[in-house]
């Protein structure tokens, strides 16, 4: 059994469908701040939210495959940097793309009042008070928990696993515990294993990078990359726990905490 | 020389349908030839050409074109393709007629292209308002044909009519206000001179209809509202006011039948969407079938899948008409494979209900009653905690055009085992804005659900075969002589099975989701299939 941290992340980060098509950079809005950010105005920009926009991006922002439309729960977004930036595209739409802007009667605080609900999705890890060290969290994850083996942060590590160098941004530290504790309460089928049976009856297994009707791309467990043809083998067949073990056991909770404190500190670069 | 094209060009076609070899020679005659309603009513007899969204008027999606087969498609290449240049998710089911492909494209423009090499004759680009009220994207699916004139609807809820020739505007008329949440996606269906077009608007307290306008002047014809008004009993089936922004759109193409001379049409989701405690009652005719006079749009019969619907399963699939034997003798049926996850045959006469059974996974309903009336089980109403209901709101299928063989005497339907989490919340309507009462959540990554083509006798309701699609499918189908069935996937493939067996028998990775149907015509000898994936349309035959 490999020891790894995190195979059995989860949340899935929808591919976005729009398509970056111009800058972000001149706000319709004369305020470049989001002057609507009360807790009232949080909960208006949900409520808005659900109604306007809700029905592409899902009820609770985190897209929608059905739609294409993109996870608004990531802290990024593919048209704005900043929440002027929000503000227009809301505002305006997105040229060329399935974003339309919103009723043109709505009124500036409508607007930010959903860029407001947008911003309560993020959490910023300063405001956070949690229990564990980051930099001990740091040790651990290099360390005894032996998680770079199959986790890549910042280019360092495996690849066994998912590359963890944002994942502050898509988890809050519940999750993160959760992830950490039991791996199997959600495995992304990114992470789901597949055990492919050849024609001779040698067998392949490795992580599911990709798998559609007619064909499936693993990883082995060398991070060897095989492609194979459905029509050609004899059975290919899904394993959808985690690879990942459990820190229960093996961990202590102060050592959990420190990791999940690592972890949610991890987040893009400024 | 017009009318020399199109012997020519007819010729080829009897000789394909007759599988017959057929020497490529070069066309030295002009293309396109006037699409007469003589032409239309027998468009099954020209399977060179398809001259409707649903191919002919009983929306088989089925061609007599052969040269391709269950034999030969593994040998299927790319002849061409045309790169849409507005950025969005193709839908079209373009129109061919006598060599000339006419494409529509997002958000509201049409492009008529040599169908033999993809290349252009003509683009119409449709000027519209920057505030529009639309659902779902900025779609378009089709234009329709009469003479030498195109009918096309445009997000801003208006009808326009293009000269087929030149792509020059001929007329220009609104159906209905955009500002208050109306607009149009669908390809219109003509019907004699008239030419038949829906609404689109479901989530924005909509009060839906279906239009008949003169194809040659514009003029309306008549109007069939899908909620009736206070002056009709039916309207008692709507909690006080509530009919007013009732929604019921009528967004997809219907059938026509001309020896009953009646128009069928589906209607979509009584508004709002999942809240349907302020719309006590079943809402009539939202969810159903409707049967209406060609010539005054006058009722004669309608049929509701999902009275009280809760959880926006539109009823704008096609329907597909065709007579089979059923009990003992030869009935005239429509086939209706619901997003309420039950597949069901109605008599086309009368609307009696014949068949009923479930295609897609469902939880919602024991099953239908002696009437085809659902069942309903208990708290699978959406609540504000949410409670998981199978079909998702997508449905067990959607808008995606089902086919039917008559070699083979199967319905094919693109299905899905999903599911969703609903959730019901208290709004108030405003004009222009989205009216829905609720929403969904996805409860888990789509691999963990799987979508099927299903093969179904529309005389028992059960199924033949199933083929899994991994995850998911959002393609219309299309059945030939061949015995082919092709279709598409979510995650870019366009394939062929074998319509009889259901076995694969070709894909090819065309890079992005196919979200439209497939046709099949012929230009000069050479038989081509045709699909839109992403936002290229890509057009398929066999190798020289």
């Amino acid at each position: 059994m490999r020891t790894s941290l995190l195979l059995g992340l989860t949340k899935t980060v929808l591919i976005a469908a729009l398509i970056v098509t111009g800058g972000t950079d001149a706000p319709v809005a004369q305020e470049t701040e989001n002057p609507f950010v009360t807790s009232v105005d949080v909960r208006m920009g949900l409520r808005l939210f659900r109604q306007q926009c809700g029905r592409c991006h899902g009820r609770d922002a985190t897209g929608n495959d059905e739609t294409g439309a993109p996870d608004l729960t990531t802290g990024t977004y593919q048209n704005a940097s900043s929440d002027a930036g929000l503000f227009k595209v809301i505002r305006e739409g997105i040229d060329n793309t399935a974003m339309i802007g919103i009723n043109p009667n709505a009124s500036d605080q409508t607007v930010w009042q959903i860029v407001a609900y947008l911003d309560s999705l993020n959490v910023d890890p300063g405001d956070v008070d949690l229990p564990g060290t980051p930099a001990t969290g740091q040790q651990v994850f290099n360390g005894k928990g032996n998680c770079s083996s199959c986790h890549m942060v910042n280019g360092e590590g495996g690849r066994l696993g998912p590359d963890l160098s944002r994942i502050g941004e898509r988890r809050d530290p519940d999750e993160l515990k959760t992830d950490l504790i039991d791996p199997n309460d959600e495995v992304n089928p990114r992470w789901w294993q597949m055990k492919v049976t050849r024609q001779d009856g040698s067998v392949v297994e490795g992580s599911r990078m990709n798998e559609d009707t007619f064909t499936l791309r693993i990883m082995d467990d060398d991070e060897n990359l095989w492609s194979f043809d459905k029509n050609r083998v004899r059975s290919s067949e899904r394993i959808e726990t985690s690879t990942m073990p459990s820190t229960e056991g093996t961990m202590t909770a102060s050592e959990v905490d420190d990791l999940v404190a690592y972890l949610f500190s991890l987040r893009k670069e400024n | 020389m017009k009318r020399l094209a199109c012997v020519v060009t007819l010729l080829a076609s009897v000789q394909l349908a007759a599988g017959q070899e057929e020497s490529s020679s070069n066309q030295i005659t002009s293309a396109f030839s006037p699409v007469t309603w003589e032409r239309l009513l027998n468009a099954a007899d020209e399977p060179h050409n398809w001259l409707m969204y649903s191919g002919t008027f009983d929306s088989q999606r089925y061609s007599r074109l052969d040269q391709i087969h269950n034999r030969n498609v593994d040998g299927l290449t790319l002849k061409w393709a045309y790169q849409i240049p507005e950025i969005d998710r193709a839908e079209t089911v373009p129109l061919v007629v006598d060599g000339v492909m006419f494409v529509t494209e997002a958000p509201s423009n049409v492009v008529a292209l040599d169908a033999a090499t993809g290349r252009q004759y003509w683009r119409y680009e449709h000027e519209l308002p920057d505030d529009l009220r639309i659902c779902c994207g900025r779609n378009n699916r089709g234009v329709a044909i009469l003479d030498e004139m195109l009918y096309m609807s445009t997000l801003d809820a208006h009808l326009v009519a293009i000269d087929a020739r030149s792509g020059n505007l001929v007329w220009n008329r609104e159906v209905a206000d955009h500002r208050a949440g109306y607009s149009k996606t669908a390809a219109p269906l003509v019907v004699k001179d008239q030419v038949v077009t829906g609404i689109a608007g479901g989530e924005f307290g909509i009060r839906g209809f279906l239009d008949s306008y003169n194809a040659v002047t514009g003029e309306q014809e008549w109007r069939a509202w899908t909620i009736p008004g206070p002056d009709h009993p039916d309207n008692e089936s709507w909690a006080g006011d509530s009919w007013r922004t009732g929604g019921s759109p009528t967004w997809i193409t219907g059938s026509y039948d001309p020896d009953l001379n009646l128009v069928y049409w589906g209607t979509g989701n009584p508004g709002p969407d999942w809240n349907g405690d302020v719309r006590m009652g079943d809402n009539l005719y939202a969810d159903s079938a409707l049967a209406l006079n060609a010539d005054t749009g006058e009722m004669e019969w309608y049929f509701q899948f999902t009275p009280h619907d809760v959880h926006d399963w539109d009823a704008i699939q096609v329907p597909i008409l065709a007579d089979i034997e059923y009990d003992g003798e030869t009935r005239k049926v429509m086939m209706w494979a619901n997003r309420n996850a039950f597949y069901y045959t109605l008599d086309r006469e009368t609307g009696e209900f014949l068949v009923g059974k479930p295609f897609a996974k469902q939880t919602w309903a024991e099953g239908l009653d002696e009437n085809g009336r659902p069942i309903r089980i208990p708290n699978t109403f959406p609540t504000p905690e949410g409670v998981v209901v199978s079909p998702p709101i997508g449905g067990g299928t959607n808008w995606w055009s089902p086919s039917y063989s008559p070699r083979t005497g199967l319905f094919y339907v693109n299905a899905f085992d999903g599911e969703q989490e609903y959730f019901i919340r208290d709004e108030e309507y405003t004009e222009g804005e989205q009216y829905t009462g609720g929403g969904g959540n996805q409860v888990l990554p789509m691999d963990n659900y799987q979508s099927y083509i299903r093969a179904i006798d529309p005389a028992t309701g059960d199924r033949r075969w199933e083929f899994p699609i991994a995850p998911r499918s959002t393609t219309g189908l299309l059945t030939t002589a061949g015995d082919l069935l092709f279709g598409g996937t979510v995650d870019g493939y366009f394939f062929a099975i074998d319509a009889v067996s259901g076995q694969e028998l070709w894909h090819m990775a065309v890079g992005a989701r196919v979200h439209s149907a497939p046709l099949t015509y012929a230009v000069d000898g050479q038989q081509y299939v045709t699909i839109a994936a992403g936002n290229v349309v890509f057009t398929f035959g066999l190798g020289d």
